[in-house]
C-alpha cells in the first residue's frame, strides 16, 4: 500500500483530501504546521507528496527545491492559480506532476496513481497470474499463448490490476480512457469489458473480470 | 483658414480704421490739399492697413492650418497638444496653454481609470482564487459522499465554470500579457478540457470523435484548454433533441497554418445570426428561444484568441450543425531550433 503526504493548509481541504485517498487505499498523513516542511516531507518515509505551492509561511516551489535538494521522492504540485507560469515553474523545480483546483477527485487520483505507477515500476515487471503483463506491446503473456489486447482493452486492463483487487468505478475507468484520448461512451465502454474478459476466456482464464453491480468492476 | 472669414472677424478693427480715414478726409478737405497729395497718402495709408491685415493673417493661418493637420492624421486625436509647435502670437499662445492645461488633465483622469481598472482586475483574480478554494473543498466533499454527493457535484462544476468565465473575460479585456506561448499538442490540450466536462458529456450521451489531434501549435495550453470547454459548454447547450449529439474535432494542415474543427451537430446558427455570434452580448435566436444566453462565451473565445494570434471563424447550417474553426498561423521565428 502506497503513502501518502499531504501538504495542504486549508484545514477543509486537507481533511476531505485525506478521506478521499484514504477511501482510495492509500495510507495518509499530512502535515499540520509549515515551519519545515521539506524537512516533515523526507522524514515522512513517504511514497509520494502533494504539495500546495500557496504555503502560509513559504512557496511551493521553493520547498520542492529544497526537498530535491536530498531525495528523489515523487511530488504532485497542487495550486488554485490557473497559469502556465506556475506549472512551468513547478516542473522545472522538479516536481512530477502538476494539477490546479478545484480538480476533479477522479483526475487527481488517476495522476497520482499515474505518477505513483512510473516511479515504482520503473524497473520492476508487471504480471497477472504468473504471465507478464507487456502495457508497450499491449499483450498479455508469452509465446503462442500471448493475449493481444487493444488500446482500450489495454488501458481498461491496467487500470483494474493496478487498483491491486479493489473496485473500480465505471468513472475511473472512463477517466483513464478519455485521459489517453480515447473518447468511449457509456455502450462503447461494455463492449469492451466483455470483449476483454472474452479474450481472456478464451486464453483460459476464467472468472477474471467480476462485474460489481452499483459499483463497478474487479479484477480477480 | 479662410481670408473672408478672417476679414469678417476683423470687422471692428476695418470699421474704426474707415472712420479714421474718413475723419483724416476731412482734415484734407480743410487745410485744401490738392487731388494728388490725397490720392498718395490714402493709397499709402490703405496698403498699409492692407499689409497689417495680411501679416497678422498668414501668422495665423500658418499655426492653425499645422495644428488641423495635425490633428487629421492623427488616430488618436488627443495627442494633438504633443504633435503642436508654441505659436508666436500672443492669442495662440493663450490658446495653446489651453489645450495643454486640457490634455494634462485628461490624461491624468484616464490614468487614474486605468489604474482603478487595473487594481479592479487584480482583485478578481485573486477573488477567483481564493473562491476556487472553497469550490475545491465543497467538490472533495460531495464526492466523499459517493452517490448522494453527484447531484452537487454538477452544480459545482457549473459554479466553477463561471467562476473561470469571469477570470478569463479580466484576462482577455486587458492588455497584459499573463500568457506563456509554446509548443503544445492539441491533442492534450483538447484532452484537458474533455476530461474536465467527461460527466455532463456522458449524461446528455454525447459521443466524442477526435482526429488529427496530434499536430504541433504555438499556443497557451491554459487559454486554449478554456476556449475548448467554452465551446463543450457552448455545444451543450444547443443539441438537438432528434438525433444523438456528436462533437468531432478534427485538424488540418497546410503550409501556413494548422486549423482545428470544433464541430457539433447542434441546432446550428441562423444564418442572419452567424456574422454576430462573436460579439460581445449578442444572444440572437438561439440564445432568446433554447437557452439563457449571456452572450459572452464566444466573445471571450474570440478575443482570447486574438490575443494569442489565432483566427477564429464559423460555419453553420440551421438545423444541422455548427463548425468553429480556430486556425493557428505557423511562425518560425517562435520556434526553438
Amino acid at each position: 500500500m502506497s503513502r501518502i503526504f499531504v501538504v495542504e493548509d486549508d484545514k477543509a481541504i486537507r481533511d476531505e483530501l485525506c478521506e478521499l485517498l484514504e477511501n482510495s487505499g492509500y495510507e495518509v498523513s499530512a502535515a499540520h504546521e509549515f515551519g519545515d516542511v521539506s524537512a516533515q516531507v523526507l522524514s515522512s518515509g513517504a511514497d509520494l507528496v502533494l504539495l500546495d505551492i500557496n504555503l502560509p509561511d513559504a512557496n511551493g516551489q521553493t520547498v520542492l527545491k529544497e526537498i530535491r535538494k536530498t531525495s528523489d521522492i515523487p511530488v504532485i504540485m497542487v495550486t488554485s492559480r490557473t497559469g502556465e507560469t506556475d506549472e512551468m515553474l513547478s516542473m522545472s523545480s522538479g516536481a512530477d506532476d502538476f494539477i490546479t483546483k478545484p480538480y476533479n477527485p477522479m483526475i487527481l487520483l488517476l495522476r497520482i496513481s499515474a505518477v505513483l505507477k512510473r516511479t515504482q515500476s520503473a524497473g520492476a515487471k508487471t504480471t497477472y497470474r504468473g504471465l507478464p503483463v507487456n502495457a508497450a506491446r499491449g499483450s498479455i503473456g508469452e509465446g503462442k499463448n500471448e493475449i493481444v489486447l487493444t488500446k482500450n482493452e489495454m488501458i481498461i486492463f491496467s487500470r483494474l490490476l493496478s487498483s491491486g483487487g479493489q473496485i473500480v468505478s465505471r468513472d475511473e475507468l472512463m477517466t483513464a480512457l478519455w485521459d489517453n484520448e480515447e473518447y468511449l461512451n457509456d455502450n462503447a465502454l461494455t463492449v469492451n469489458i466483455s470483449r476483454l474478459r472474452q479474450k481472456l476466456t478464451d486464453a483460459g482464464l476464467e472468472n477474471t473480470i467480476e462485474t460489481r453491480k452499483k459499483q463497478g468492476y474487479i479484477l480477480l | 483658414m479662410n481670408f473672408f472669414a478672417y476679414l469678417k472677424d476683423r470687422l471692428p478693427a476695418v470699421v474704426i480704421l474707415t472712420t479714421g480715414y474718413l475723419i483724416m478726409l476731412c482734415f484734407f478737405g480743410g487745410y485744401h490739399s490738392g487731388g494728388e497729395q490725397v490720392c498718395i497718402i490714402s493709397a499709402v495709408y490703405w496698403l498699409t492697413v492692407l499689409a497689417v491685415l495680411c501679416a497678422e493673417y498668414f501668422r495665423r493661418r500658418r499655426f492653425y492650418n499645422k495644428a488641423a493637420d495635425s490633428l487629421k492624421g492623427l488616430d488618436k486625436k488627443y495627442l494633438l497638444p504633443e504633435m503642436i509647435e508654441k505659436p508666436a502670437f500672443y492669442e495662440g499662445l493663450l490658446c495653446y496653454d489651453l489645450i495643454c492645461d486640457c490634455g494634462k488633465s485628461m490624461t491624468e483622469n484616464v490614468s487614474y481609470h486605468k489604474r482603478q481598472a487595473d487594481e479592479f482586475r487584480e482583485f478578481i483574480e485573486l477573488w477567483v482564487h481564493e473562491v476556487k478554494l472553497p469550490i475545491a473543498s465543497l467538490s472533495l466533499m460531495a464526492h466523499n459522499e459517493g452517490e448522494a454527493g453527484e447531484k452537487y457535484t454538477e452544480q459545482l462544476s457549473r459554479i466553477d465554470a463561471y467562476v473561470e468565465n469571469v477570470l478569463y473575460y479580466a484576462r482577455s479585456e486587458n492588455a497584459q500579457k499573463d500568457y506563456i506561448i509554446k509548443e503544445t499538442t492539441i491533442g492534450r490540450v483538447f484532452k484537458g478540457a474533455a476530461l474536465k466536462n467527461r460527466e455532463s458529456l456522458q449524461q446528455r450521451g454525447v459521443t466524442v470523435t477526435a482526429e488529427g489531434l496530434d499536430k504541433k501549435v504555438m499556443t497557451d495550453s491554459k487559454w486554449l484548454e478554456y476556449i475548448f470547454t467554452q465551446l463543450i459548454a457552448n455545444s451543450l447547450k444547443y443539441f438537438s433533441p432528434e438525433r444523438e449529439a456528436q462533437i468531432t474535432v478534427c485538424a488540418e494542415e497546410n503550409d501556413n497554418a494548422v486549423t482545428v474543427h470544433f464541430k457539433d451537430n447542434g441546432i446550428g446558427i441562423p444564418a442572419t445570426d452567424l456574422p454576430y455570434i462573436f460579439e460581445k452580448s449578442f444572444t440572437g435566436q438561439n440564445g432568446r428561444l433554447h437557452s439563457k444566453s449571456t452572450g459572452m462565451g464566444l466573445y471571450i473565445t474570440e478575443s482570447l484568441c486574438r490575443k494569442l494570434g489565432h483566427k477564429v471563424s464559423a460555419e453553420s447550417v440551421q438545423g444541422e450543425y455548427t463548425d468553429i474553426m480556430i486556425s493557428f498561423g505557423k511562425n518560425d521565428i517562435y520556434r526553438p531550433e
